[in-house]
């Protein structure tokens, strides 16, 4: 086994709970927005349950062999050269994951704090911070995930409490204007973004200490990252009107610029954009540690740290060639990514489980 | 050893690359733009900056060198303007700070909209200043006019128009965001406070302005300047103006007056307002009920009246309440019959209550808006009287009388 630590089950559910608000933070608003209008909040309703019940499927996929990772019940499920060739494929998944992770975060700061730095200084900062915590372990991560909650919620409180005094709740109505087709429309990339993508959590399933509660963990950092994206939606919506929020390509930053207490407490922006710096970083830490077990376990090599370097390069290369630039990236993100996720996140463990389940059928009746 | 040395060279390598230093720019290399004209000369854009200079407003020794100093390039652009400034401002014009930004009113006529983009677009641009139009003159202009009490006049044009939209009610701060919201709405035309100068603007530009009890020259917000999309078609006189904010829900106290039953003015200190603008769909037709509920104390009494009476407070309150309905009305009106455009967000209210009814109603919206028909309801009350009860005028007269 390449990893040897353990986490308990309050730090999994505090991983789980960070990984949902992760980079959905910053970009949901706008491509959720963009569709539902002002009735996003609605479509995060909508995409909150779906995405209950996606966890829900992961955890009974996790339940099928409790002991192995997610890449090793691959192999166990569809079969030795099969398992081995769509694990590998599913690997691609969390890379570009964490490509796309760098990306936006060096497209953030590149655009809204600081124009005139080299995108590429910013990811190659950002990565090797990555690349260290990933070395330290599951059980660094875990533990960083605890100490930056409390940072995370207050963060997040602040910002909703001092924009209270902003909020119009006329900019809510009218409810369901075009009728509930664009809201689901919205709800796609919201239960994509956050909800789907949690699948790869199913890779840490044999390092958590009561395998019992898993499931429960699992739900319940969910639900609450769930509603700290909801009630961000809405905030957009209530401060900045569907349509700014629409036009806007990072809102959550426009909406903390909005922070203005008695004409002495504003500009504090930057501050607040430390949460989505702190949950963007761990959800990518979290991906790549997860590209990085995988691939060590599929390779079958004794530890996963001496891959950690060369892919950090992988992803830098990777990074500018996604996409040529911003436009396209908005684009790639609004119109495919919530597919290529439901593809990986959705469809491949939904057909394990029908594999899983037709081949015990089938022993079952040989056996008898 | 070797782990030591290693160790070092990381820390020396994180301490180059963390420290942010990549687009540093120091206090001392920028200029700090508090103001922004926007006139229009041919097909290019005259910009014009009020920077602050930094000896004179920090500390209370000034030299008596001007508290702000003006840059101003011709370009195709905004950002081509303000780089261009470089080639006479010793420092880079930073606009973060910026207070107010002035359009001409010959621009506004042609259309604000592409000269407000860089704005919403530059990450350096925050959405806390205010946009009015310059009244009958340049931008450029305005913000030539040096001015007392507050010392960059930037500064002081912001002051006091939200002071002015707080206590008195006809002007309206727009920020850009709301403008820009107004502008892509199709169901709300935007308006913006106008600028003017008044005296003389000769003056007003020297020193002398301010050096004097009275200043020759000052600046003065007066009237709303009505749009239809982003082009100005005509103003709203400032009793108008203040309709506009009651319909609107942006009063938040001002004064008004109303004729006593027997002659003279009875004055109220407005201190708060309330109003709520419905619309629905009745026989097929759209229809606006407005509801002002307003609460205000007696402040000034220049008549007689016994107002140690309730009834007299009844009366005075149904008397406040008909002048407001008739305000109200009369601006409804006149916007109706000379601008046809619905800068009161009826349409939103509309969209808000009826969406499907909406979609229908839309297309042709301005037309539809001259003829609505709207129903202001005002509920006056009126709960102090301030210090005294009946008022002293009530036993001069008296005596007057006797002798």
């Amino acid at each position: 086994m390449p990893e040897n630590g353990k986490i308990s089950i309050r730090q999994f559910t505090i991983l789980v709970m960070i990984v949902t608000i992760g980079d959905s933070i910053l970009i949901l608003p706008n491509v959720s927005t963009s569709f539902a209008k002002q009735d996003t909040w609605i479509s995060g309703i909508i995409a909150l349950l779906v995405g209950l019940i996606a966890v829900y499927i992961f955890s009974v996929l996790g339940n099928l062999y409790p002991k192995l990772t997610f890449i090793l019940s691959i192999q166990k499920i569809l079969g030795k050269w099969f398992g081995t060739l769509m694990a590998a494929l599913f690997l691609i998944f969390p890379l570009i994951t964490v490509v796309e992770y760098t990306r936006e975060l060096g497209d953030f700061i590149t655009t809204e704090m600081m124009a005139e730095t080299p995108i590429l200084a910013i990811q190659i900062l950002f990565i090797c911070i990555v690349i260290f915590a990933v070395r330290l372990g599951l059980e660094v991560i875990a533990r960083t995930g605890e100490i930056f909650l409390p940072c995370i919620i207050l963060l997040f409180l602040l910002m909703v409490v001092f924009l209270i005094p902003q909020a119009e709740f006329e900019k809510l109505l009218p409810i369901l204007e075009n009728g509930i087709k664009p809201v689901i429309h919205g709800s796609f990339s919201f239960i994509a973004f956050p909800f789907l993508e949690l699948v790869v959590f199913l890779m840490i399933i044999p390092y958590i200490n009561q395998p019992k509660l898993i499931r429960k963990g699992f739900l319940q950092g969910a639900l609450l990252g769930g509603i700290v994206l909801i009630i961000l939606v809405a905030m957009c919506v209530l401060v900045l009107g569907a349509d700014e929020t629409a036009r806007t390509i990072y809102p959550s930053y426009s909406l903390a610029r909005r922070i203005n207490i008695g004409q002495f407490l504003e500009r504090v922006e930057a501050m607040v954009a430390l949460l989505w710096m702190l949950t963007i970083f761990m959800k990518c830490t979290f991906y790549y540690y997860v590209f990085n077990l995988g691939l060590a376990q599929l390779l079958k090599l004794k530890g996963y740290r001496m891959l950690t370097l060369p892919a950090g390069l992988l992803v830098i290369v990777l990074s500018p060639i996604i996409s040529p630039n911003i436009t396209y990236y908005n684009k790639l993100l609004a119109e495919y990514w919530p597919y290529f996720v439901a593809t990986c996140c959705l469809l491949f463990p939904l057909l394990l489980l029908g594999v899983y389940f037709i081949k015990n059928r089938f022993k079952r009746s040989t056996e008898t | 050893m070797k782990r030591m040395g290693l160790l070092l060279c990381i820390c020396i390598l994180l301490a180059i690359s963390v420290t942010g230093c990549w687009s540093r720019r120091e206090l001392n290399d920028l200029a700090i733009a508090v103001g922004l004209g926007i006139d229009k000369v041919g097909d290019k854009y005259n910009i014009s900056v009020q920077v602050v200079e930094p000896s004179e407003v920090a500390g209370n020794k000034s030299s008596g060198v001007a508290p702000v100093t003006m840059y101003q390039a011709t370009a195709n652009s905004l950002l081509e303007a303000l780089r261009k400034m470089t080639t006479i401002s010793p420092r880079k014009i930073y606009i973060a700070h910026l207070r107010i930004v002035v359009i001409s009113e010959a621009l506004a006529r042609e259309g604000i909209g592409n000269a407000l983009d860089f704005m919403s677009r530059d990450p350096e641009a925050r959405n806390d200043f205010y946009v009015v139009v310059a009244k009958d003159a340049k931008a450029i202009d305005t913000l030539k006019i040096l001015t007392n009490l507050e010392k960059v006049p930037a500064v002081r044009l912001f002051s006091s128009l939200d002071t002015s939209e707080k206590q008195w009610a006809p002007t309206m701060a727009v920020k850009l965001d709301k403008l820009i919201s107004d502008l892509v709405s199709e169901g709300r035309q935007p308006v913006l406070t106008g600028l003017r100068v008044i005296g003389d603007p000769k003056i007003g530009e020297t020193k002398k302005n301010v050096e004097s009890i009275l200043s020759p020259a000052d600046l003065q917000y007066s009237g709303l300047a009505v749009f239809k999309s982003d082009k100005l078609i005509g103003w709203l006189s400032d009793e108008e103006g203040k309709a506009y904010n009651y319909i609107n829900n942006n009063v938040s106290s001002t004064a008004g007056s109303v004729n006593c039953p027997k002659g003279g003015k009875v004055t109220f200190r407005i201190i708060r307002s309330d109003s709520k603008v419905k619309g629905s769909m009745r026989n097929e037709r759209p229809q606006i009920d407005i509801e002002v509920k307003t609460e205000a104390h007696l402040a000034e009494v220049q008549c007689t009246l016994d107002l140690t009476k309730p009834e007299t407070i009844t009366t005075l309150q149904k008397l406040a309440e008909q002048k407001l309905i008739d305000m109200i009305d009369t601006t409804i009106a006149r916007v109706q019959q000379d601008y046809k455009v619905d800068i009161f967000g009826f349409g939103e209210a509309i969209r808000r209550s009826n969406p499907k009814a909406w979609k229908t109603l839309k297309n042709n919206w301005d037309h539809t808006f001259t003829n609505i028909s709207v129903n202001v309801k005002a509920q006056y009350k009126i709960q102090q009287l301030g210090k005294v009860s009946d008022s002293f005028l009530e036993k001069m007269k008296e005596q007057n009388g006797v002798r």
